[in-house]
């Protein structure tokens, strides 16, 4: 298993690339050699077309339906029921190892607290749980300093118009 | 303002000749002036602050905070990030992760905005985390909540809170009710408009912010394809419109509106080593 990890990032593949997940279109959808618009059509998918996801680029996703790979529009796939409950399953589980590891020894209450309907409307307020979470809080230049570290770079962009 | 009392008392001038200016009641005109300024007085930052920090902590005492520092540092650098590009950017803006494995996240007046553990798990990379935040930031900047109060059951104290008739840090009972009202609309939840304008707000927000605009609708796909009897979606179904509505208006507005952004990154890496995802 280390190896793989080890594999994927000397070849700079994306962890979820290899979690291949099912899917299936939800209308006749283009398969596109890359994932651009003028791409090459390599297949019209019909719709209902169960398939496997390889990978996701912004509006485009990579998959395999049968013996074609290639690129089509994400917003024309539906994700099988429960497929990205592996997923969930792996990002819980170290999510909740370092919340053990962490350190400082909470004792979680259960039972009492959580967000159900009737939970939110008897919660009680924690004045201490505020003032950690403010602890926590970015000041402007901690999160420039982020943003230039992941090569984030600040756009014009307008907000888009509400139609119907 | 005397331009204005005059033109309301000629509009509610009784009788008297409109032009016969030594008849104006000038003491009764200025308490209908009075009197329409406070209904439509608004929260002031300051107040709106006030009454976010109590509704927060009112969830904090539903769902406590994860205890993982590093990912409550990491979340609070995206949001801030993200926060930068509105139009509210100097608000006190806060960020928390809570211990739940509920699937949600939620925005509280005045900057506060809270992810699910659960929510956070079935994430792919930041640019999915961005897309969420900036939906929850939208939610502030357009006091969605703030208006929600004020059309609800507590009308009367907002407007109590508006005209600072509700002394804050006093323990003022009026403002405990109100913070009551404020945590109670995560189980009934906003109006569906509020949401899908929410929306399209944050694939924008996390375009300016320079993240790959569709990790919002990637997370809405994720959440679509979880069986709908996952009690951890209950509340979420309950109070947000559902997610194929979502992705059917979003879609045809994102493109050929953000086709220009679709290079930009959504920083898979940096989001897997702080999640500590481990395959």
């Amino acid at each position: 298993m280390k190896k793989l990890l080890v594999w994927c990032c000397a070849f700079g593949i994306s962890m979820s690339a290899w979690a291949a997940e099912e899917a299936y279109t939800i209308r006749a959808t283009e398969l596109k050699s890359r994932p651009y618009g003028d791409a090459q059509t390599l297949a019209t998918l019909p719709a209902r077309s169960k398939v496997l996801v390889l990978q996701r680029r912004s509006s485009w996703t990579e998959i395999r339906a049968g013996e074609n790979k290639g690129w089509v529009k994400m917003l024309s796939l539906q994700l099988a029921q429960g497929a990205a409950q592996r997923r969930a399953e792996n990002g819980l589980r170290s999510l909740f190892n370092v919340a053990r590891s962490g350190g400082s020894g909470a004792t979680v209450t259960t039972g009492v607290r959580g967000l159900s309907e009737e939970q939110l409307k008897n919660a009680q307020p924690d004045p201490a749980a505020l003032r950690e979470l403010e602890r926590y809080a970015a000041n402007r230049r901690d999160a420039q300093r982020f943003a230039a570290d992941g090569k984030l770079r600040a756009q014009r962009v307008d907000y888009l118009a509400g139609e119907q | 303002m005397r331009a204005i009392i005059l033109s309301l008392a000629m509009l509610l001038g009784s009788n008297a000749n409109a032009f016969d200016f030594g008849s104006i009641d000038w003491d009764k005109a200025a308490k209908v002036v009075q009197k329409v300024k406070k209904a439509n007085a608004e929260v002031s930052e300051p107040q709106e602050i006030e009454l976010g920090g109590g509704i927060a902590s009112s969830l904090l005492g539903a769902a406590p905070l994860l205890d993982n520092p590093p990912l409550q540092n990491y979340v609070n650098r995206v949001g801030r990030w993200i926060a930068l590009q509105t139009e509210r950017s100097d608000l006190p803006w806060h960020f928390g992760v809570l211990d739940d494995p509920d699937i949600n996240a939620f925005a509280a007046p005045g900057g506060y905005v809270f992810i699910t553990k659960g929510l956070l798990a079935r994430m792919n990379n930041e640019a999915e985390l961005a897309g969420v935040l900036a939906h929850e930031i939208s939610h502030v900047l357009r006091k969605h909540h703030l208006q929600a109060l004020q059309k609800g059951a507590r009308r009367e104290l907002m407007t109590d809170l508006a005209n600072d008739a509700i002394k804050s840090h006093g323990g003022d009972e009026r403002l405990n009710k109100l913070v009551s009202a404020g945590t109670e609309l995560y189980a009934r939840g906003l109006d569906k408009d509020d949401e899908f304008e929410s929306d399209r707000m944050g694939v924008v927000l996390a375009a300016r912010a320079g993240y790959d605009p569709y990790g919002l609708p990637a997370v809405l796909q994720t959440l679509q394809s979880i069986n709908p009897a996952d009690s951890n979606l209950a509340l979420m179904f309950k109070t947000h419109p559902g997610f194929d509505k979502r992705l059917e208006l979003l879609g045809p507005l994102m493109s050929p509106a953000l086709d220009g952004f679709e290079d930009q990154p959504d920083l898979d890496r940096r989001f897997a080593a702080v999640i500590g995802i481990q395959k």
